[in-house]
């Protein structure tokens, strides 16, 4: 839920259509995680050069800092992501205590919503740390230079990504605009769906998701 | 009535923006280094930032204040007279200074530019505002958090400058740039490296169900589970008096002043200022903008509105701090 005062957009996505890209990116990081290095590691390349080219100046200030591993944890999602800082910056998406080859530096734990308000900027982080719903730990520079670097820009995870989805751009401000019509009817229709359907698509959410069964 | 002028910080040019649009007169903001008081990894402007951000303010009427606020080091001028001479040449609106040699050189070279007196000169009496007015031409002083609204009132009747007063944000409550507690835990304070607290010495630590802050090695404070946290500052540490844990110095809290409207209206300040160029754009956004609806209505004659800003605060509490503390 976003705060309240403290959107910053009007153009931002609402509050159903923010839990749909939570969910999403949920997603998205337990599909990666299930891919294995090879697929999810050419994923996780391709979201790091869009956001790189849509925000020279941040991705520069990342490149030019020294070699550094943070894990960025949203704890209520089924993998994390490794940040590589420094001239060899990447990204990876790895187990939520980190991938065992390598030494981090620091972490930050969050649920998934907050990491991502606080990548687009739209939350202030001391905030969050004050009401103790974000937990750092390790290296709190390393953490201070990518929060203060990443704030300086004007990023749209989503909309930044549609940017490279070349036509299919211009739907996401549409299903921004009817997030809270489609979900509405989504419910309907999943609650007049036959119960082995339903109890498929709830399975099928569940293993995309990477979260057990039964929690 | 006369307005208030409304003084906003900025870490970044996003926050610049931020600030802009939300409704500030002027934003204040810092070089990439150790020449103004919040040296922070990954924050403030690089000479092409200020000129964008000069550009993106004067276009929408909002001036740009540049702080060069810290003591330069013996031997070692060239960052801070560089700074004076950029934020000149970048057409800054004016430059908030602290030591009485940047001022002199700033005074000589740049005649034309407005030199603000920084809250880092501690000036709080009538006499040393005086002397920075009539040796360098100093034409404001932001006066230090540790004074209340009748000493200000008592200051400005005698005072022929303009005088500017943190109105919302976090709390210094020592004598600014005289304060050794950050340099004597790390090597490094605000006054010549431009850091309290600097993030490189502070480590969070879970202790139990409890958070530690460390600072410099030194335990400065335990949070309870569920316990709001603050800023490591030692001003702000929980300490052992006694055999009782408590704050000796101050809570971690944040000041809001905007009670204090009227008073501070009456006591003639000319400028409020919000403290925060190390916070998200998104608490610049909020707090400008919750102020500049307060100033608009206050201005109007109209009744203070209630600002919801208890999301934003350190320590989740506010306070009028020195304006209003009744034991001094």
């Amino acid at each position: 839920m976003r705060d309240p005062g403290i959107a910053l957009d009007e153009a931002a996505p609402d509050t159903r259509a923010r839990a749909v890209e939570v969910r999403l990116t949920q997603m998205g990081l337990g599909l990666a995680r299930r891919f294995g290095d090879g697929v999810g590691g050419r994923l996780a390349d391709r979201v790091l050069r869009v956001l790189s080219d849509r925000h020279p100046r941040a991705f520069t200030a990342l490149r030019d800092m020294p070699e550094a591993h943070l894990l960025i944890d949203p704890v209520d999602a089924p993998a994390a992501v490794l940040l590589r800082v420094g001239p060899r910056l990447a990204l990876r998406v790895c187990d939520r205590d980190g991938p065992a080859h390598v030494a981090v530096d620091a972490a930050v734990r969050g649920p998934c919503a907050r990491l991502l308000d606080l990548l687009e900027g739209r939350i202030d982080g001391d905030a969050l740390f004050f009401r103790r719903e974000l937990v750092i730990e390790g290296d709190t520079a390393l953490i201070l230079a990518l929060r203060n670097t990443l704030d300086g820009e004007d990023m749209d995870l989503f909309a930044d990504m549609a940017t490279a989805a070349g036509p299919l751009r211009h739907a996401l401000p549409l299903a921004r605009r009817h997030a809270g019509r489609m979900l509405d009817l989504l419910g309907i229709a999943r609650r007049a769906a036959p119960p082995p359907l339903r109890w498929g698509m709830v399975a099928l959410e569940r293993r995309l998701g990477g979260k057990p069964q039964g929690s | 009535m006369d307005s208030f002028e409304l003084i906003c910080p900025a870490g970044n040019p996003a926050a610049l923006r931020a600030a802009v649009d939300a409704g500030a007169d002027a934003v204040y903001l810092g070089f990439r280094d150790e020449t103004n008081a919040r040296n922070f990894p990954g924050l403030n402007f690089s000479r092409e930032d200020l000129a964008g951000a000069v550009a993106y303010a004067h276009a929408r009427g909002v001036q740009v204040f540049v702080a060069i606020n810290t003591y330069p080091q013996a031997g070692n001028l060239g960052p801070w007279e560089r700074a004076a001479d950029d934020a000149a040449r970048l057409k800054a609106d004016a430059v908030i200074l602290a030591d009485v040699g940047l001022l002199a050189y700033a005074a000589r070279r740049h005649p034309d530019l407005r030199l603000h007196l920084s809250v880092q000169a501690s000036a709080a009496n009538v006499e040393a505002i005086r002397l920075y007015r009539d040796a360098f031409g100093v034409r404001r002083v932001v006066l230090p958090r540790v004074l209340t609204v009748p000493e200000i009132a008592r200051l400005n009747a005698e005072i022929d400058i303009e005088t500017e007063v943190f109105v919302f944000g976090g709390m210094c409550p020592m004598a600014e740039g005289r304060c050794s507690l950050s340099s004597y835990a790390t090597g490094l304070s605000p006054n010549r490296q431009g850091v309290c607290s600097p993030a490189s010495h502070v480590r969070y630590e879970p202790r139990g169900a409890a958070l530690a802050s460390t600072l410099g090695g030194f335990t400065i404070n335990l949070f309870g589970e569920g316990e709001q946290a603050g800023y490591p500052t030692l001003c702000k540490g929980r300490f052992l008096s006694g055999d009782r844990p408590a704050y000796l110095f101050e809570e971690p809290t944040s000041l809001n002043a905007l009670e204090l409207l009227p008073e501070l209206k009456a006591a003639k300040v000319r400028a409020l200022k919000i403290e925060g160029r190390q916070r998200g754009k998104a608490y610049i956004a909020a707090v400008v903008a919750a102020y500049r609806k307060a100033l608009d209505a206050f201005a109007k004659g109209q009744a203070l509105p209630m600002l919801n800003l208890d999301a934003v605060v350190e320590g989740g509490a506010q306070t009028t701090g020195a304006f209003k503390r009744a034991w001094r």
